[in-house]
């Protein structure tokens, strides 16, 4: 199953997690894992678990019970910092932009530059925040403009941003093409591609299924908080998971599809 | 494109308030236009000082106010932890501390209030609206408990100096004998108004604490999210306000030269009130202290314009409230576009 895999150890290992709200189990024992240079799709309907799988590991959630591994040590992520502290970047569906800041405030939320004297470091976070945004999209304008001026592509554009621009090790990407046009979407699909080249490890959440056998290498499927399946992309094809996703089962008679190629 | 760069550089930051603030400055002057003609003592430099005294006890209010208005909150109990912060300092006073450390401490126990504001907003997570209107009777009550709800009087000379000393005052000896004001003198509470603001603005705008105001005010979950220390920042913005509470109350009771445990009554409204008319948003991320400032002193020439055209405490109400309403729906105008 793990044939993309080196013999390091992997970016991020979460075993047995499971998350209770009440008498809700949200997440049942689930794990999986990531490796440098890999990109695992997270796939299931709305509220089979896999969002707030990612939340977990964001540290946005904490679990009831399962463990955490990061580069093999165990680790406890209790808050978004945590996370962020050990290379684990999230790109949230809603963005998490905050709407009356501008590109920079955004870009450096919770992690502003600052002078020796401890002020606000504008001029150097613009600097930063345009050669960011301008990687991604040569034609980033308004920059001081407040975010919620901004249309979808852009504001998208701030929150990629955000994320890769502090290094990020693991990446979450929570349905970042959602809101997208086709050129946009185009565009993160060559970022995946090139992220994947530096190294880095994806974490991708859609539903869209073409993104999904373009873009990831394993895929994990979720149905009612468990984990119904892991496979390499080329073991599976479009039925099968969506009848994971659907069903929770594999269709009859289901082979690895790998052998047949 | 590189023009555009550089004249939204100078703008500070992200509030997008400065249409708001430069109508709140045209209305500012069309007041002072207006009232110099329905009374002729009006327009004077000793008028001028008056409202300058009077206006930098609801400035100062309104500078904290603004900061927890940012954060998506709002502060009602300002007006009682005035008075308490008064009779705290009052108490200690009398109890043979010296007047400037029992002005700190009193000023202190402002923050004091306001801290457990953030304490319950956050941890206990209680409305802001609900905390502080429990605090404003909280405050108020241990005011007048503490006093029977009796003006603590005979506090010194001293004790005076902070509400009615001036800078640059110039009296000159008359042939007659008697002295004349040649200059009233910069009153002190005007020029502490003057540094507070001028701190506020730089810790909203230029320290990591005023971007973390912003954040939280604009999509607090987005802060939480990147790291930002919600709880902190709110808690941090409710102490500001209360410790300027504090600070207010020292000015007003030192003004009167007696602590007046039942003083302060309303004045929180008088405070959002700046704010608003400054272009603070109630549903925060946006608002300035420049802004607020503009607002305290509309309806601190409001006010004093009103009182020397001869104009009823009541019709002051009535068009403060005019104001108001009137201010929100610019507001609203505004972020309609």
């Amino acid at each position: 199953m793990l044939n993309t895999s080196t013999s390091d150890a992997p970016l991020v290992k979460m075993v047995d997690i499971h998350k209770q709200f009440g008498g809700v189990h949200a997440v049942e024992d689930v794990s999986i894992d990531l490796y440098p240079g890999e990109v695992v799709g997270v796939l299931g309907h709305n509220g089979a678990g896999k969002s707030c799988l990612m939340r977990i590991l964001s540290g946005a959630m904490t679990p009831t019970s399962g463990d955490i591994y990061v580069n093999g040590d165990p680790a406890q992520l209790n808050s978004p910092q945590d996370a962020r502290n050990y290379g684990i970047e999230t790109i949230y569906q809603t963005l998490a932009l905050a709407n009356h800041l501008d590109a920079p405030a955004n870009l450096f939320m919770g992690r502003e530059l600052k002078t020796r004297f401890g002020n606000l470091d504008e001029p150097r976070m613009l600097d930063e925040a345009t050669k960011a945004l301008r990687q991604l999209n040569p034609n980033f304008k308004n920059l001081r403009d407040p975010v919620v001026r901004l249309s979808g592509g852009q504001r998208q554009v701030i929150a990629i941003a955000r994320a890769i621009y502090f290094q990020a090790k693991v990446l979450i990407m929570d349905e970042p093409t959602a809101a997208l046009g086709p050129s946009e979407t185009a565009m993160v699909s060559d970022l995946i591609v090139k992220l994947k080249s530096e190294g880095i490890g994806i974490f991708l959440i859609s539903h869209d299924m073409h993104d999904v056998f373009e873009l990831c290498d394993r895929v994990m499927v979720m149905n009612k908080g468990k984990n119904v399946g892991a496979f390499d992309i080329n073991d599976v094809n479009k039925d099968d998971i969506l009848s994971l996703i659907i069903k929770g089962t594999l269709p009859d008679g289901w082979r690895p599809r790998g052998d047949n190629q | 494109m590189s023009d555009v760069a550089k004249k939204s550089r100078i703008q500070f930051l992200p509030t997008g308030s400065s249409l708001h603030k430069l109508s709140a400055l045209l209305t500012l002057g069309l007041l002072i236009f207006v009232f110099s003609f329905t009374s002729p003592a009006f327009f004077s430099v000793n008028n001028g000082l008056t409202i300058l005294l009077q206006t930098s006890v609801i400035g100062l209010l309104a500078i904290g106010m603004t900061m927890v208005i940012i954060t998506g909150g709002i502060d009602l109990s300002v007006g009682s932890v005035l008075a308490l912060a008064g009779v705290v300092a009052g108490l200690l006073i009398k109890a043979g501390l010296p007047v400037f450390p029992a002005m700190v401490l009193g000023t202190f126990a402002g923050a004091l209030c306001g801290f457990v504001n953030g304490l319950v907003v956050t941890k206990m997570r209680i409305t802001p609206f609900v905390t502080t209107l429990g605090m404003m009777l909280v405050a108020r009550g241990i005011a007048l408990q503490l006093t029977g709800a009796a003006p603590i009087s005979r506090l010194g000379e001293a004790f005076g100096t902070l509400g009615n000393g001036s800078f640059f005052r110039i009296v000159e000896m008359q042939a007659n004998g008697f002295p004349k004001v040649v200059f009233p003198g910069i009153p002190y509470p005007a020029v502490l108004l003057l540094v507070m603001a001028v701190l506020g603005a730089f810790l909203l705008k230029k320290r990591q604490i005023g971007r973390h105001i912003f954040s939280v005010g604009s999509n607090e979950e987005a802060a939480r999210l990147s790291g930002v220390n919600v709880d902190r920042t709110k808690i941090w913005a409710y102490t500001a306000s209360g410790a300027l509470a504090g600070l207010a109350g020292m000015v007003l009771m030192s003004r009167l030269v007696t602590v007046q445990p039942n003083e302060g009554v309303m004045y929180e409204l008088d405070a959002i009130a700046a704010s608003v008319i400054g272009g603070a948003s109630l549903m925060g991320g946006v608002g300035s202290i420049s802004g607020s400032m503009i607002g305290a002193f509309i309806i601190g020439v409001l006010r004093n314009g009103l009182n020397m055209a001869g104009t009823s405490a009541f019709i002051q109400m009535i068009i403060i409230g005019v104001v108001v309403i009137g201010a929100v729906y610019i507001d609203q105008i505004r972020n309609r576009n």
